[in-house]
């Protein structure tokens, strides 16, 4: 059983290490994904991406990270103050909360809890309300309507996301009842996301084999959740210039730009958790097997980004509510028949 | 200290991080301010009027179906962590679907009014 940092440590300690630590592997994970971002795009179009500064461009992203903390902050007339100072903060809290409740290894976790996977979609809606109050507050056309765009796609793909998570819950309780490791019963919550690790390790099966549909709405939903290609059109940028964020220069954007990354991460690791084993995985330790198979995920979103079209709008609701949620409460009725037959 | 503290201090260091990281190019960066540089931005020309004005009714509509489906998609997560008690046998599935056939009347009824086709 993994056991958690406050079991360990002093509680003052044991945070600040959690903190130092999320915040030190979410800045990393920004700067190696904006990299391989140009770089993969770079590749899919035969280009050289970022080569100039470092080697192979490798400091490139340090370089822009510079130039944005050095840029002026424009607050234009007429924005609603509060809520346009406060969206990028309400946008970047929670990425940070939700980070920590990843399970990236059996051993010592930040944080177990019971509830961790309702826990992460709520952060995750945080976003939802961020991107709003950014897009309402900057009383900039393109702003608004990227925002509204973005809210609508995000609460309709969200519940696809959810229902297909619910067939992979059902199937951890239905397996995890009465399982024992080393020699002591375990009372597996199906929303706890160490357990759904657990339960995939001890059956040494990885839930994609049972649930290939919920896997693939699953990611196709957290591509829409991050507003990634083919479903970018809040910030369509030949059409809406950026979207939501138009008017946040400088650092305003750079945390916009680092949450949109890290929910990409975090909804990579979710996935990793729900379908693919966690930290599951044989001789390599468990941390690396599991940010190997997050960092796998998001190669293939940055592959999607740059190999399909954007949808239309109309295109993209439609497809949410007349295909994808139709087959994820189809998905979780014959799940739940399943088990009972079974 | 439980967990849920812990979460909960994330959340409060989550959002002292941004706001240093909001106010820190304050010290770094230049403050010029010419006729147009605050202006809402408008690909060049000049701010025709506010952006806060009468919108697509269409979203309104999604934001409805939502609220409906999405309260009721949650109360679902406590059914699923107790489906496979023994004691409660077919009866579980049974009821699981009669929600989920409720629940996806909504979808149909969304459907049949054109919410779901874009309709103007």
């Amino acid at each position: 059983m993994p056991s958690t940092l406050l079991d360990h440590l002093h509680p003052i300690l044991a945070v600040l290490i959690a903190i130092s630590g999320i915040m030190a592997v979410l800045s990393f994970n920004v700067m190696f994904c904006i990299y391989a971002e140009r770089k993969v795009s770079a590749w899919i179009q035969r280009r050289m991406g970022p080569m100039e500064v470092g080697y192979h461009g490798t400091l490139q992203t340090f370089a822009d990270m510079l130039k944005l903390l050095s840029k002026q902050l424009i607050t234009p007339k007429g924005v609603d103050k509060p809520i346009y100072h406060l969206a990028p903060i309400v946008v970047f809290a929670p990425v940070v909360a939700a980070a920590s409740l990843i399970p990236f290894w059996g051993g010592v976790l930040i944080s177990n809890i019971d509830i961790g996977l309702v826990l992460v979609f709520m952060f995750g809606g945080f976003a939802v309300m961020g991107i709003f109050m950014a897009g309402w507050g900057s009383n900039n056309k393109y702003a608004l309507l990227g925002a509204m765009r973005s809210v609508a796609q995000n609460i309709s793909y969200e519940i696809p996301l959810i229902l297909s998570a619910l067939s992979v819950v059902l199937m951890v309780g239905a397996m995890g009842r009465g399982l024992v490791i080393d020699g002591q019963a375990v009372k597996i919550t199906g929303t706890n996301l160490a357990h759904i690790v657990l339960v995939q390790q001890h059956a040494d099966i990885w839930f994609i084999v049972y649930q290939p549909v919920a896997a693939l709405i699953f990611f196709i939903a957290t591509l829409a959740e991050t507003n990634r290609t083919p479903f970018d059109i809040p910030e369509a940028e030949s059409e809406l210039v950026a979207g939501f964020h138009t008017e946040y220069s400088g650092m305003r954007f750079a945390i916009f730009f680092f949450a949109e990354f890290s929910n990409m991460f975090i909804g990579a690791m979710v996935a990793t958790v729900l379908f693919f084993g966690g930290w599951d995985g044989p001789i390599l330790p468990g941390p690396i097997w599991f940010f190997l198979k997050t960092y796998i995920l998001i190669f293939v979103m940055m592959w999607v980004r740059w190999t399909y079209p954007r949808l239309r709008f109309d295109q993209l609701m439609t497809l949410c509510w007349s295909v994808f949620i139709p087959i994820s409460i189809l998905n979780l009725l014959v799940t739940a028949f399943v088990i009972k037959a079974s | 200290m439980s967990e849920y503290t812990q979460l909960l201090l994330f959340v409060g260091l989550g959002v002292v991080f941004g706001a240093i990281a909001l106010v820190a190019p304050l010290f770094l960066s230049p403050r010029y301010k010419g006729r147009e540089t605050e202006d809402t931005y408008e690909c060049g020309v000049d701010t025709i009027g506010s952006a806060w004005i009468r919108f697509g009714v269409s979203f309104y509509l999604f934001a409805l179906v939502f609220v409906a489906f999405e309260v009721d998609i949650l109360y679902l997560f406590p059914v699923a962590l107790v489906f496979d008690e023994p004691a409660f046998g077919w009866r579980a599935f049974v009821e699981i679907a009669i929600f989920l056939v409720i629940l996806s009347l909504a979808i149909v009824y969304a459907w049949r009014k054109g919410v779901i086709r874009w309709k103007k």
